[in-house]
């Protein structure tokens, strides 16, 4: 579905020479790479194993949708594993649990999805008001979402018994998790709000040409907000899912999960610098990390360097991608 | 240097003193809430705790002055502890330099990847945490190594006189040693021209590249630095043991009244930075607030101080 998509929209960007050609390099090396490890291990080719990738990749494929859309104008946002946090103790303190008498089911998951807006929004808020650059705003913030975690846990494991969050991680549909179909679903909404919506459309304009759009007249304050309000909501909803996978709730639900959605968004070709990019690099962006990842364990490389493989292809893919513009950026801090 | 710029805004006056009002009025407040808070032996063991903190701030903020930003300094430094406990077996004495030599080539390479790619250094240095901590984990089985023979590492963890932490007057001995060689030499302008106006520096001969490569340098020993102090005091090295301290060490960083712009800012105020940070963590428990609020109050300092000390005219899309 990814592949046919990014190749669609390829030619509205004809303009730019060279621009379908780049869309169409993190597929291809997505197909290489898969096809390299499927030739050096039996196992990594298996039909399970595949299963595995997918299942695996859910919860980086939403979180990774949120932080999309901050990437794109240009921001950055390191809050994502203090926001899982949060919401992961919330809903596991709101649903059927060990800890009291709560079951509010659905209720309990949108008020963690919703306290994910809320962190969101003060991440944004602190961005436009205050004037705080975003990496530290947003490394403030999930400072305080670590802290609101753990108060929450107060020194006991809350373990869910809520049987319908707890299928989301067992139960299968055609072959994949529910969790797998819950990320496409967040894939398909977030691209649709990047398409369809002014939201969208401007978080790709103020990552291109913020003054531009400053002068002709847009405030582009509230949209700075509204996007990474958006974020903390797919963030919510990630803290959610983890909590579904481990069946309780962890301070460290959201660990590496920031780390992990820059890395996938940027090798996807969503790039730092804004502007470029979107829901549909990522998701490839996504596969690509796990599909690493996974191929790297597989073909017996210690999981413990995965975090290290994350920083290096990190650090390749944005250089390989600042290197066409090396003259015109003289600053770089 | 800081008064020329303090008599033309209010604000920066304010915040060039808010290190120390704040210190003050901090222990003021804590001797208020806990009598017993103002004895030796409490400071004493405040210090202690400071003591890596100060030196971790100390060498980040020559990054934060030339603008930029140092993330991997707590992972570099958990990384240090390893390689420390690794090797004081095999190479005694020697283990000490060896570990501060190897961790400023990782803060000079990260710099060289900074200025030669052409990377923002905050996602140069944040790879650099997620490489770090890989290699820590591996180096180290994921386990704790445990120190055996500490003989050549135990002079931090002494008191000079018998009240003085040794390794509070080390630190305190680096930021001197960085405050003078910053003076003496033109390096103290060169790093104030880099984060105050890249490309004006840059067209004025400034070394730029060179100095920022020079300050991730000094980032990564002082991190290694920090690390024998850890070592020195839990006798042991842990693939994360320093892993707490990147919060608390930008939060001492920005208290101090270092802009996050880059620029305007000093050594002495992260001195003063890390010891209000140390405070506030060693004073929640006197005055009865929970150890869990740590995290919200190092999160809201972060934005806070930053947003206080800001150079706003100097930017204005803020990303």
């Amino acid at each position: 579905m990814t592949l046919t998509s990014a190749v669609a929209t390829a030619p509205r960007r004809q303009s730019r020479r060279g621009a379908s050609f780049r869309d169409a390099g993190p597929p291809v090396a997505l197909v290489v790479i898969f096809g390299i490890f499927a030739a050096l291990s039996p196992q990594f080719r298996s039909v399970d194993n595949v299963q595995n990738i997918v299942d695996a990749a859910a919860v980086l494929a939403v979180v990774t949708s949120g932080i999309t859309f901050v990437l794109m104008m240009g921001s950055i946002d390191l809050s994502a594993a203090g926001v899982m946090g949060a919401s992961a103790l919330t809903v596991s303190l709101l649903v059927a649990n060990n800890r009291n008498d709560n079951d509010y089911g659905l209720l309990g998951i949108g008020a963690a999805v919703l306290l994910g807006c809320a962190f969101g929004c003060l991440s944004g808020l602190a961005l436009v008001l205050l004037k705080v650059p975003s990496f530290m705003a947003t490394l403030g913030v999930s400072a305080i979402g670590l802290g609101v975690a753990t108060l929450m846990f107060a020194g006991v494991q809350p373990n869910i018994t809520d049987t319908m969050l707890e299928s989301w991680a067992i139960e299968r549909f055609l072959g994949f998790s529910y969790l797998a179909w819950i990320a496409a679903a967040c894939i398909l909404v977030g691209w649709l709000i990047q398409r369809y919506t002014r939201l969208g459309r401007y978080a790709f304009a103020i990552g291109g040409a913020e003054e531009v759009l400053t002068l002709s007249g847009v405030r582009v304050k509230p949209y700075k907000v509204a996007v990474f309000t958006l974020a903390g909501a797919f963030y919510g909803l990630g803290g959610v899912m983890v909590t579904s996978q481990l069946g309780a709730g962890l301070v460290q639900a959201g660990d590496g999960y920031d780390f992990s959605a820059i890395t996938a968004a940027v090798v996807g070709g969503t790039l730092l610098t804004g502007g470029r990019g979107g829901i549909l690099h990522s998701a490839v962006g996504v596969l690509l990390v796990m599909v690493l990842t996974n191929g790297l364990v597989q073909v017996g490389v210690s999981p413990y360097w995965q975090g290290g493989v994350e920083g290096l292809i990190v650090v390749a893919a944005v250089a390989a991608a600042v290197i066409p513009q090396r003259r015109r950026n003289q600053v770089v801090k | 240097m800081t008064t020329h710029v303090a008599a033309f805004r209010l604000p920066v006056r304010i915040t060039g003193f808010m290190p120390l009002i704040a210190l003050v009025t901090l222990v003021a407040a804590l001797t208020v809430a806990d009598a017993d808070f103002l004895t030796q032996r409490s400071l004493t063991a405040a210090l202690r705790t400071a003591a890596p903190l100060i030196v971790l701030a100390a060498g980040a903020t020559l990054v934060v002055l030339c603008g930029g930003i140092d993330l991997s300094i707590a992972a570099l430094a958990s990384l240090s502890t390893v390689l420390l406990a690794l090797w004081l077996p095999d190479l005694g004495a020697l283990a000490t330099p060896a570990v501060i030599a190897v961790a400023a080539t990782i803060g000079a390479v990260q710099g060289l990847a900074h200025v030669l790619l052409r990377i923002p250094s905050f996602i140069v240095t944040l790879g650099g945490l997620s490489i770090l901590s890989a290699v820590a984990l591996v180096v180290s089985g994921a386990g704790t190594v445990r120190v055996v023979d500490d003989s050549t590492v135990k002079w931090l963890d002494l008191y000079l006189g018998g009240y003085l932490p040794m390794s509070a007057v080390m630190a305190f001995v680096v930021v001197a040693v960085i405050a003078v060689v910053l003076t003496v030499t033109p390096l103290k302008s060169w790093i104030s021209a880099t984060g105050y106006s890249e490309s004006a520096a840059r067209l004025a001969g400034t070394p730029v590249d060179l100095v920022k490569v020079g300050a991730f340098c000094v980032s990564g020993a002082c991190a290694g630095f920090a690390a024998v102090m850890l070592v020195s005091r839990q006798f042991s090295g842990g693939p994360t043991m320093a892993d707490n301290l990147l919060l608390p060490a930008v939060a001492a960083i920005v208290v101090g009244g270092t802009a996050i712009t880059g620029g305007h800012g000093s050594v002495w105020r992260s001195l003063a930075g890390a010891l209000v940070v140390t405070l506030l963590r060693v004073g929640l428990p006197i005055v009865g607030v929970p150890s869990a609020y740590e995290q919200i109050l190092y999160g809201v300092i972060i934005v806070v101080a930053v947003a206080l000390t800001l150079d706003g005219s100097k930017v204005s899309i803020i990303k």
